[in-house]
């Protein structure tokens, strides 16, 4: 029996210099779920498009099946929010009671967008405390720290922790 | 009833989109994988394409350009509808030639509504024979854009309904108003002096040819710089001229000056007139890199202006990424034509160049001519 596509999620990589769209499968594990689990270094991706960050609208390969190695993933994006987000969490629909602006550098790309937090913003637990390796932003931008007119947005952004050079935050009203 | 393909490697979303369109009262045909869709739209010519952009073996942005570049599909109306949906894929997929971009998940009803506004457009272009303000430049001179100007608006006359207006925008010729054996006065130079002008004032302005193509002329002598016309001059007479006349075509000058600028925003249509010559390809390509805001409006017109071979219409779509709107042969008894001042299409219509003049008229204003 075919699956229904409600049980994939395309979502955008962003791995060394390259742009990877793919097609992941979220039925049992939503895009944070599986970023986040300690079982598994890689991420499986179906129908792989693969572009340069600097020209990332044009698809210089495709493949049917495709691994990440998740350390190296920088950020991954989505386009509705819900999708981005633990399950319980996207179900729950609490996402947090303090939100934050937020500024982060990666290599390469500049991110802006809200970390929504269940306490009050302590840096040094978002990005150290708990075995989550990807912190995620919601509403979020990526600009090439390159070329600025290159964006990619959408409603939740996960950025790898251990790329992160710089986390800037201030309190925020949406 | 319209006849609409879509192409998309997701069977659900195919046979989700097929249940709604069908339910519209269209007629739909499928193809899950992007070479067959193609040669589908190849070979029946649907009134729009649904497409996909993330296909096993060819992008929906390949299938776009060559469903762009073949004459049969260049106009078809194309949504590209992708799971790609960032603002670099929407500029992607609208250079690529689509008219539309949708990225997923899109509701049901959304598509639908774009797809029946669309073909609402569709129809209405449909219903005006010859449409809108069609623009023919080359950056580089010496390539006959003038002439081939003279012979579209004068095989548009003859086929069309509601008028054409010819509008000679060079500033250093008249020679629109000469190839037609009129004399350039009155002529833009006056018109640029006058302040505000509405549809009665400009009238004044423009020139009667026997065929019954009106003409808006360029001054017979260069016009210094600070006699140039202006953007909102140039704006202001084309939206005049367009509620007047049903087609409008302009000559654009040589020059990326505030006229060109006026003319490319109000262009339906911009034909690029390239000859065979590398120096011409290579000023076609940089021209295209510059004016990427209207890429989309462009088509190539190949106008060979010597005898000899030319590079294939194939290989120039390669190189310049726009469809190939037209090929203009060699035509000797255009000198003559020229000499006459009476445009070939009409001295002699059945001459190897006005028969292709007739033929990029339909194509680059969708407009079906007889004969």
């Amino acid at each position: 029996m075919q699956e229904s596509s409600t049980q994939w999620l395309v979502a955008d990589f962003f791995v060394q210099d390259y742009r990877i769209s793919g097609r992941v499968h979220v039925r049992y594990h939503k895009l944070a779920g599986q970023l986040n689990d300690q079982n598994t270094s890689f991420i499986q991706l179906q129908e792989v498009y693969i572009s340069n960050v600097q020209r990332p609208a044009d698809i210089i390969a495709n493949y049917m099946d495709s691994s990440l190695y998740k350390r190296n993933i920088s950020a991954a994006v989505v386009t509705r929010r819900e999708d981005g987000m633990l399950r319980e969490h996207a179900y729950g629909s609490y996402l947090g009671g303090y939100v934050y602006k937020a500024f982060i550098v990666v290599p390469a790309f500049e991110i802006t967008g809200y970390l929504r937090l269940s306490s009050k913003l302590d840096m040094r637990t978002v990005l150290t405390t708990g075995t989550d390796d990807f912190v995620i932003l919601t509403d979020g931008q990526m600009t090439s720290s390159l070329r600025p007119d290159v964006t990619f947005s959408g409603g939740a952004i996960l950025v790898n922790k251990s790329h992160i050079g710089a986390l800037c935050a201030s309190t925020a009203e949406e | 009833m319209a006849r609409i393909l879509v192409i998309d490697d997701d069977s659900e979303y195919l046979e989700m989109i097929n249940l709604l369109l069908q339910r519209a009262g269209h007629q739909v045909a499928l193809s899950a994988e992007g070479e067959e869709g193609l040669a589908m739209a190849l070979a029946e010519t649907p009134d729009l394409v649904i497409l996909d952009v993330m296909m096993p073996g060819v992008t929906g942005y390949e299938i776009c350009r060559r469903l762009r570049s073949e004459p049969e599909t260049a106009c078809v109306p194309i949504i590209i509808l992708t799971a790609r949906g960032q603002p670099v894929d929407r500029d992607a997929a609208l250079e690529a030639g689509a008219d539309e971009y949708l990225s997923k998940p899109v509701t049901m009803t959304e598509l639908v509504e774009r797809v029946e506004a669309l073909l609402a457009d569709e129809a209405a272009v449909k219903a005006v024979p010859f449409g809108g303000v069609v623009v023919l430049m080359s950056l580089r001179g010496g390539v006959g854009t003038t002439t081939l100007a003279v012979n579209l608006a004068a095989s548009a006359t003859q086929t069309t309904q509601g008028g054409v207006c010819l509008v000679d925008l060079c500033p250093a010729s008249g020679h629109v108003a000469l190839q037609l054996g009129l004399r350039p006065e009155p002529n833009w130079s006056d018109l640029s002096r006058v302040g505000e002008f509405g549809a009665v004032a400009i009238d004044t302005y423009l020139l009667k040819h026997d065929s019954g193509l009106h003409v808006l002329a360029s001054p017979v002598f260069p016009v210094r710089g600070d006699e140039s016309l202006t953007r909102p001059v140039v704006r202001t007479a084309l939206s005049t001229l367009q509620q007047r006349y049903s087609t409008v075509i302009v000559d654009a000058p040589p020059v990326l000056d505030e006229a060109a600028v006026a003319a490319l925003e109000a262009a339906t249509t911009v034909g690029l007139v390239i000859t065979g010559e590398s120096a011409s390809i290579q000023t076609a390509v940089g021209t295209l890199r510059v004016l990427k805001t209207w890429f989309s409006k462009f088509q190539i017109v190949i106008n060979q202006v010597t005898p000899g071979t030319m590079p294939s219409s194939e290989a120039i779509e390669r190189a310049l990424k726009r469809p190939v709107g037209g090929v203009v042969p060699f035509d000797p008894a255009q000198a003559q034509a020229l000499a006459q001042a009476r445009p070939l299409v009409i001295g002699d219509p059945d001459a190897p160049m006005a028969v292709a003049v007739r033929e990029m008229t339909r194509v680059l204003a969708r407009c079906e001519v007889s004969g």
